[in-house]
């Protein structure tokens, strides 16, 4: 876009400004989105570690070396293996930031009646109201919301009448192909009332590349989604996602959000309870080493009353690791009852591993029941001579705390299946973990 | 098996310098069952620590032999897989470990240790099984993690299951005894009992001499003050009951 722009365009937002190309293919309220987005970035620029949120992320790698949208490579089925959840699932594979239907296991074709299952590409062709309005969204915070809006390649949609139940986890697997770019996906999961689905987002890829990505979650009354994330990014890749979800009265939300992998990696869950009833739970655990960097921010919101929040993150730091954990949760002057809780627990490996924890309740109404609870310490020495003194070997034992330590994170999954699945991906993590 | 030689211990930081084990020697051969006997503070426990291999000693002076080898050159887990089992006066709580998985994990570092072949998941519950009817422990204790919210009681039938299933050549038990009703004491009086083999020694560090009524030692040593005051047969267990830990508080003082 070579417009001459009317506000002063901050510097590191000038690669993305130059690589934006309209695609005259696209509806025009697409079109006047991205521009808006674009527009606002280029002004916003990267968000600042000045700002509470993003206090503990450092953008800068990103800024010195920028990361514009490139060109999609072709995958074959090999990048998959290891990564994938195995099972029967439905599942869409977006490389490189589109829908791969060659990689997809048939896609769409077999979900239950009365749900849809595809890619928001698809969704955008059939224009389908609900779709336009949730990706339209504009109240989505930050610029790299923005960022995101301007230049979403693809995504995936899973839209659900009401009283649908969908049995098997649908499996989106995104997956990079390490050429040095940024991806943006924007996807969006809308369950009718009563209807209930259970997805597992899993990230992966090679080499340098900048994922940033969105869901928005919309839940009827009465929906119930269970939402897994696992990160495991490559070694070099920085990972930045918003999920934004919104629970009508009874929803509810069971939520767990996994960081192993990625130079820097970033989830931010903002959860809003907007229906009287609704519930949250949200784990996640984070494990660095190296010099990497891991955050968790959740913000939820509890707007309506009798709402319930349950949260617990577990953080593993080694190395010259770094983890942030930055939980907020805020109950309305109006939100009477309602009932939160949120722990942070952090295991410090090493001398030179940072943890930041930082819990923060924001509570107008009187009548409700909050409570929060931070620890950071180092591995009980106490356990780890127990265990070697029944012949563990010290390096063995030490993996046997951690691996303790973190699986209580995994302890609210209820599917068995998908519990043993995080609980191999974080002994796979925790075998190439140099302390 | 097991040789002390004049061994002088103190607590390696934080401590005020002084030594808790003052010169001990104990000879302890294989097929023999000891008991070392004494009141709280005489150095029972830093004694079991120390050949256990816990950090915090500082070894001053003499030396231990185990096997032919230098024990305290060993690492702590290496000592366990070269067949030393420590039952712990206080077993520690490991959440987040499951019981079986460690277990599991102990056995077969013993094995590997032994260039044995490790056993998969069926043959150790097989083993698993075998040694819980031995000992006539249930299966409860199994698939909870390492004494999270086990009764005291519970926590030394598990220490002794450990030791059933660890087959160790010189078992120390810290303490096992204390604490316990008559039914925890019989099982634990029955794994010792079971361990007790030709090839195997055996350490019972105790307070009392109630756990001393079901297994017969061949030796007996009273440690006060961080030396052995006095070593005798079964005999010595029964004098002690009768006359209290006094009477060799005064022998001590007046052989000084």
């Amino acid at each position: 876009m070579s417009a001459v722009l009317e506000f002063p365009v901050k510097p590191e937002a000038r690669p993305y400004l130059d690589a934006f190309a309209e695609n005259a293919g696209e509806p025009q309220w697409l079109r006047d989105l991205r521009r808006r987005s674009l527009n606002r970035f280029a002004e916003a620029g990267f968000p600042s570690r000045k700002s509470e949120n993003w206090r503990y992320f450092d953008l800068q790698p990103l800024a010195r070396e920028p990361l514009p949208p490139g060109r999609r490579a072709i995958f074959s089925a090999g990048v998959l293996a290891g990564v994938l959840l195995g099972g029967p699932t439905h599942r869409l594979v977006l490389a490189d930031a589109c829908f791969s239907p060659e990689l997809s296991a048939e896609a769409g074709r077999d979900v239950p009646g009365g749900a849809r299952f595809g890619s928001l590409g698809a969704a955008l062709v059939d224009q389908r109201e609900t779709v336009r309005a949730a990706i339209a969204d504009t109240a989505l915070a930050g610029p790299l919301a923005e960022l995101d809006a301007a230049f979403f390649s693809d995504g995936f949609v899973l839209d659900a009448a009401p009283g649908i139940e969908i049995g098997q986890p649908i499996e989106i697997v995104h997956v990079a192909s390490g050429a040095p770019a940024s991806l943006h996906t924007r996807s969006l999961i809308n369950l009718g009332e009563g209807s209930r689905a259970t997805i597992v987002e899993i990230c992966a890829g090679e080499g340098r590349y900048w994922r940033n990505d969105v869901v928005i979650a919309r839940l009827a009354p009465g929906a119930h989604l269970t939402r897994i994330v696992v990160v495991e990014e490559g070694a070099a890749a920085v990972h930045t996602a918003l999920f934004d979800a919104t629970l009508g009265k009874g929803a509810r939300l069971d939520g767990f959000c996994c960081l192993l992998g990625g130079s820097r990696a970033r989830q931010e869950w903002n959860v809003r309870l907007a229906g009287e009833g609704a519930t949250c739970r949200l784990d996640g655990a984070f494990l660095v080493s190296g010099d990497d960097e891991a955050n968790i921010v959740t913000a939820i919101d509890h707007a309506a009353p009798g709402g319930q929040t349950r949260e617990l993150i577990k953080g593993v730091a080694a190395g010259r690791g770094h983890g942030a954990f930055q939980g907020r949760i805020a109950v309305r002057e109006h939100a009477q009852k309602s009932d939160a809780q949120q722990t942070s627990r952090n295991l410090i490996l090493g001398r030179r591993a940072v943890i930041d924890t930082k819990p923060e309740l924001e509570i107008l109404a009187d009548d409700v029941k909050c409570s929060h609870g931070a620890s950071v310490g180092d591995l009980d020495a106490a356990a780890l001579f127990y265990l070697r003194s029944r012949g563990i070997p010290a390096q063995a034992a030490r993996r046997m705390l951690i691996e303790g330590f973190l699986r209580e994170a995994a302890d609210g999954i209820a599917d068995a299946a998908l519990r043993d699945y995080l609980l191999r991906r974080l002994a796979l993590r925790l075998g190439r973990l140099e302390e | 098996m097991l040789e002390i030689t004049n061994l002088h211990v103190r607590l390696a930081d934080g401590g005020d310098g002084r030594e808790i084990l003052k010169g001990i020697d104990l000879r302890v051969a294989a097929g023999e069952v000891h008991a070392i006997m004494g009141p709280n503070g005489s150095g029972k426990s830093t004694l079991a620590a120390v050949l256990a291999g816990r950090d915090g000693y500082e070894v001053i002076e003499g030396s231990v032999r185990y096997q032919g080898r230098d024990l305290l050159q060993m690492p702590a887990d290496e000592r366990a897989r070269e067949g030393l089992f420590l039952a712990f006066q206080y077993p520690v709580e490991i959440p987040g470990v499951n019981n079986t998985y460690f277990l599991r994990a102990a056995v077969n570092a013993g094995r590997r240790h032994r260039g044995e072949p490790e056993l998969d998941a069926g043959q150790f519950l097989r083993l698993v099984r075998a040694k819980l009817k031995l000992l006539d422990i249930g299966e409860d204790l199994l698939q909870r993690p390492v004494n999270v919210g086990f009764s005291g009681g519970e926590k030394k039938r598990n220490e002794i299951f450990q030791m059933a299933m660890l087959e160790p050549k010189l078992a120390i038990l810290d303490e096992t005894d204390s604490g316990l009703d008559i039914d925890a004491l019989r099982i634990v009086a029955k794994g010792v009992n079971e361990l007790r083999s030709p090839d195997r020694a055996i350490v019972l560090i105790t307070h009392y001499q109630r756990l001393l009524q079901y297994v017969e030692p061949d030796h007996v040593h009273v440690l006060q003050d961080g030396r052995i005051v006095q070593s005798g047969d079964k005999a010595l267990a029964a004098e002690l009951e009768r006359r209290g830990y006094g009477a060799f508080e005064e022998a001590a003082g007046s052989a000084a």
